[in-house]
């Protein structure tokens, strides 16, 4: 025991010197953290956003229906199973009816996905809230880029032409009650959301839904004439994006990790180098070398710790008001029509992250620190004593 | 004086070694670092532009204003002599042609009836071509994973998840169906050559690419396309030099009139997310150097600290012969200045070759990944730019002299009993 | 970093078959609606309406006809012949432009098929591909299909008088008895004594008037009365509107059944 407790001893009593290595060295760890936490919270985001918005937990998709078939679109809606409405009026489904039709803003024609949803729901973050109560016209809500290509704004009425079950054309004005900024371009691009009774009304579809969405933990049934589509499907694409990018930012990582050992390498060999004469005494005075070597290993390795705690002195303030209020990007995106993404972006923090950079680090350190404190193997006590460094 | 100090450099070489071999160190991972975010941005802006969005693209006004639904009765009308214009207005960059369209392909039975339909989403480009940039540019040659390239008119490929649930094979023929630029119905035969897989499943499960000359024979689109991509040779993509040119476009003369039919240009910004996007890059890439150049400043200053502190002694006896502490405080600012520019031009030639092999070569992170065609760049790829040369001499130099110059102070506070003390050990 | 790295286009892009060239076919037969006429003392509306359709669905003929689209990039006119037989046999061949020549088209009862030169391929044309929409034209499939009756569809009312081309006509209100119309409710003006539809207006369930359809010129052929040019707009959009012009009808033609056959797409 008396090992660690001399290389603590030593560390600490060193002083100012060995708060200011631990605060260079607590820089590298807290940049390692941050940068890394950025770029596992883009990631993260990409997922989240689209669970939070889209998937949920996965969804039911009725009979024919594909995304990517256009000709499924009016075949596909089917009535809600029971099982699935019960859920859905407590909260815990949220039935979608899908409608091709057609708005004309300004004259001009344009094809659009109608989509019915309850303005009540709680499942998907979108701000369908705002397709509550109005009174005379249907109540629509867009996203950004639609509102761009449409050339609408809030409180812009619209007309909208579609086919009910039956085949039978009808129109009406739909007023743009909110528009909504979302990442996720498949909420957004070429549709128009209005309340799903309103919808199932006016097509003749009452009771029924193209996908059903349940909440994140939902275990999937099995229902007659509904696919259940989990993540793997829903989230394939941006998986596989986030899989490659990992391996790009893996770099990043590294090279942040050489920076703090080179801090460390540099820190070792100096102290090695000017504790020579202290060295020279404790074999002098009978220390094993090997043990003396463990000496500054460890000492090298409790600099490694203590930076951690430098650093979350100041590091933790800092990375939960990052957490919570997010890294708010600069301005400078007006030009995109409003098109931003989110304004903040919000670093990932995991356990993980933190204990394998620690961990990681340590061991890392450990081994730098001990590379230098090999000489002390050759070093003569007699040199070492008068300050000479063979 | 310089001399003095650079021979005394060279020749104790423990003196110098390790504070040179540190800040050369820090410099290469600077550089190094500095290449890798550049060449993460370039890979975005380039892959983006060469599958859709051109550095810059060239639409009709129409078109432009809803691009999603791929209006080709507003596509752009005698784009050989558009394109002609175009390259000898500026040398420095080269223009493609493209047509994106929507249509339904019907695979026939044994006895010509239909026997599977689907909805597709065509692409056509300049694929025939010997060595055409554009088979590049689509990511063709990654991303067929059954039969060939197109070699002749009348061949497709078509997306994998499309390819299965019509069973088609190469070598299997299908009837495209489409609508040509006035509104005809349009149909013809062509021999299925390869199947892609993008790994996206948009285009997986409806995307068709085809030669644009069959495209245009289909959709009767002689001379005119719905698009002209247009991307910088003379450089690498400069956001200023990208949207003066758009701007100079935009502006020219009777470029007002024309109506719907008249030719815009947008730059890749200008196109769905990308400016958001390119923004969002910028800020993190920004921050992430600025970390990263302020972190390896510290280790370097450290450095400079320790490198000071080690010739305590030295600088003892040399005060103790009775050199002015000015004196000594500047050679020692004077030698930290040659290890730093010498340690700063070791370590950006070490990074520079680094990220310039990097930048030809890449890293193959293809094999890595599950889905080997993901359509993403299947090399990671570094970018050398200007800032490579000159961002290395923040940490390098500056910081090595201010470590020295704040550890130097101590030379000042030195007494002259302490010295002797010193010079005891 | 945003979702797509990728920009993948909208699915919206995806898919929009070319069904322009359906209309005319079927747009045709649509428009003899109505015609034969022999003079005839006032009838209530729904004796009227079974009138027309005694007239629209004669023996067989044959028609040349042609349709005009006012499209984004100019007017295109599509000239076609038709050989019909009853309300569910169809057979057409297309004559101009010279693109479109020899793509023929087959409608028996609900079902169609298109043959074209280009690829030598007989296509059979689902519901699903019909529904989607309609190239540049005024005109969607659902306005062109229904060959039922109209006294089956839809109850008739009076809803007054009105002179169009200087005819007196009764205009009918036709609300759908029937869920799968097109339209839940048409206003016909009929001009009575020849038991020609001169004007219509298409309006929707909420009473919102979508299409309309104006007869230009009415002559007289083989001894019957005919529409030969109308205009028909969708009324939501902007634009010309998409117009037809019969040019001859042969009443009573000869029309050999083999014609009505998939084989005959071919030949």
């Amino acid at each position: 025991m008396i090992i660690p407790k001399l290389a603590l001893r030593n560390l600490i009593g060193n002083g100012a010197k060995t708060w200011l290595n631990a605060l260079v060295l607590s820089f590298s760890f807290v940049a390692i953290i941050w940068g890394q936490s950025i770029f596992e919270g883009m990631d993260k985001e990409m997922s989240k956003v689209t669970i939070d918005q889209e998937a949920a937990g996965g969804q039911y998709w009725a009979g024919v229906y594909d995304p990517y078939d256009p000709t499924s679109f009016d075949e596909a809606p089917a009535a809600i199973p029971a099982d699935l409405s019960a859920e859905a009026a407590e909260g815990r489904a949220v039935p979608i009816l899908i409608v091709p039709g057609t708005i004309y803003p300004k004259g001009r024609m344009m094809s659009v996905l109608l989509k019915g949803v309850d303005p009540g729901q709680s499942v998907l973050k979108l701000p369908f809230g705002s397709l509550k109560g109005g009174s005379g016209n249907i109540p629509g809500l867009v996203g950004t880029r639609t509102a761009k290509s449409a050339g609408l704004s809030k409180g812009d009425t619209v007309t909208v032409r579609w086919r009910d079950a039956a085949g039978t054309f009808d129109a009406a004005d739909i007023e743009i009650v909110d528009i909504f900024q979302t990442q996720v371009q498949t909420v957004d691009v070429g549709q128009v959301w209005m309340p799903i009774q309103t919808l199932q009304e006016i097509t003749g579809r009452s009771g029924q839904a193209t996908i059903v969405t349940v909440p994140e933990g939902a275990a999937p049934k099995t229902y007659a004439g509904w696919a259940f589509q989990d993540h793997d499907v829903l989230l394939k694409d941006i998986k596989s994006f986030i899989q490659a990018k990992a391996m790009g930012f893996s770099i990043f990582y590294v090279t942040l990790m050489a920076m703090a050992l080179l801090a460390i390498f540099n820190t070792q060999i100096l102290s090695i180098w000017h504790r020579r004469r202290e060295i020279g005494t404790m074999i002098a005075l009978g220390m094993p070398r090997g043990r003396v070597i463990g000496l500054f290993t460890l000492e090298g390795s409790l600099l490694s710790i203590l930076a951690a705690a430098v650093g979350a002195v100041y590091g933790l303030p800092l990375l939960i008001y990052m957490a919570k209020h997010g890294w708010v990007l600069p301005a400078g995106q007006a030009d995109s029509f409003g098109l931003a993404l989110n304004k903040a972006l919000y670093p990932a923090y995991s356990l993980g992250l933190v204990i394998m950079t620690i961990l990681i680090v340590l061991a890392a350190t450990t081994v730098v620190s001990f590379l230098p404190t090999r000489k002390i193997a050759t070093l003569k006590p007699t040199d070492a004593l008068k300050g000479k460094w063979s | 004086m310089i001399r003095f100090l650079f021979k005394g450099l060279i020749r104790d070489r423990s003196r110098v070694l390790l504070p040179f071999l540190t800040v050369a160190i820090g410099v290469f991972l600077t550089v190094f670092m500095f290449g890798y975010i550049k060449g993460a941005e370039y890979q975005i802006i380039e892959f983006n532009a060469d599958l859709l969005t051109g550095h810059v693209k060239i639409m009709t006004r129409g078109y432009a204003a809803e691009p999603e639904s791929l209006p080709n009765d507003l596509a752009l009308d005698g784009t050989d002599k558009l394109v002609a214009e175009l390259r000898s207005d500026d040398p420095g960059m080269t223009w493609a042609p493209r047509i994106r369209f929507g249509g339904l392909l019907d695979v026939p039975d044994e006895y010509g009836e239909t026997k599977s339909q689907g909805t597709v989403l065509g692409t056509a480009a300049d694929i025939l071509a010997p060595g055409s940039p554009e088979i590049h540019r689509l990511g063709l040659e990654n991303t067929v994973v059954k039969g060939r390239l197109p070699q002749k008119p009348g061949e497709i490929l078509v997306g994998e998840i499309l390819a299965d649930r019509l069973e088609l094979e190469p070598g299997g023929t299908a009837t495209l169906i489409g609508s040509t630029m006035n509104g005809s119905m349009a149909t013809a035969n062509f021999t299925v050559s390869g199947v892609v897989r993008y790994g996206v499943r948009a285009l997986d499960r409806t995307g068709l690419v085809m030669d644009i000359a069959d495209a245009r024979t289909l959709l009767d689109m002689e001379d005119a396309a719905g698009e002209i991509l247009g991307w910088r040779t003379d450089g690498p993509y400069e956001r200023e030099h990208i949207e003066g040119l758009a701007a100079r476009f935009n502006a020219r003369p009777g470029a007002d009139g024309g109506g719907e039919f008249a030719p815009v240009m947008r730059t890749i910004r200008d196109q769905s997310d990308m400016a958001a996007m390119l923004d969002q890059f910028g800020a993190v890439q920004g921050a992430v150097l600025g970390i990263f150049i302020l972190a390896m400043s510290l280790v370097l200053w450290n450095a400079g600290l320790i490198g000071s502190l080690r010739r305590y002694g030295e600088i003892g006896v040399r005060l103790a012969l009775g050199e002015p502490k000015g004196g000594v405080y500047r050679s020692m600012l004077a030698e930290a200045v040659m290890v730093g520019v010498l340690g700063t031009i070791a370590g950006t030639v070490l990074g520079l070759a680094l990220s310039y092999y990097l930048q030809a070569h890449g890293i193959n992170i293809s094999g890595l990944m599950k889905n080997a065609a993901v359509m993403l760049p299947s090399h990671m790829r570094s970018r050398v730019t200007a800032g490579s040369y000159f961002i290395g001499f923040i940490p390098g130099l500056l910081s090595t002299l201010i470590g020295t110059a704040i550890a130097g102070r101590g030379i000042y506070k030195r007494s002259t009993a302490s010295l002797f003390k010193e010079l005891e050990t | 970093m945003k979702s797509n790295f990728l920009k993948v286009p909208s699915r919206l892009g995806i898919g929009r078959p070319a069904v322009g060239f359906v209309i005319l076919f079927l747009a045709a037969e649509a428009l003899l609606a109505g015609l034969i006429a022999p003079e005839q003392t006032a009838l209530s509306p729904a004796a009227l309406l079974e009138k027309i359709d005694e007239n629209a669905v004669p023996g067989n003929k044959i028609m040349v006809s042609s349709m005009t689209i006012h499209g984004r990039r100019g007017d295109r006119t599509v000239k076609s012949k038709s050989w019909i037989e009853g309300d569910d046999k169809a057979f057409t061949e297309y004559l101009e432009p010279p693109r479109e020549k020899g793509i023929k088209m087959l409608k028996l009862g609900d079902q169609l098929w298109t043959y074209t030169p280009a690829a030598d391929r007989v296509i059979g044309i689902s519901g699903n591909m019909l529904r989607q929409s309609v190239m540049g034209s005024d005109l969607s499939y659902e306005d062109m299909m229904e060959n039922r009756k109209w006294s089956t569809i839809y109850a008739a009312a009076d809803d007054g008088t009105e002179t169009v081309l200087d005819r007196p006509c009764r205009i009918l209100k036709l609300t759908a008895s029937v869920p799968d119309v097109a339209y839940e409710v048409r206003r016909i003006w009929v001009d009575e004594s020849r038991f020609l539809v001169l004007k219509e207006e298409r309006y929707g369930k909420s009473g919102r008037l979508l299409k309309t359809l104006e007869v230009g010129e009415v002559k007289q052929m083989e001894g019957r009365w005919v529409q030969t040019r109308a205009l028909f707009r969708d009324v939501l959009k902007e634009g010309g509107g998409t117009e037809f012009i019969i040019e001859s009808v042969d009443f009573e033609a000869d029309i050999p059944e083999v014609l009505f056959s998939k084989a005959s797409l071919r030949k």
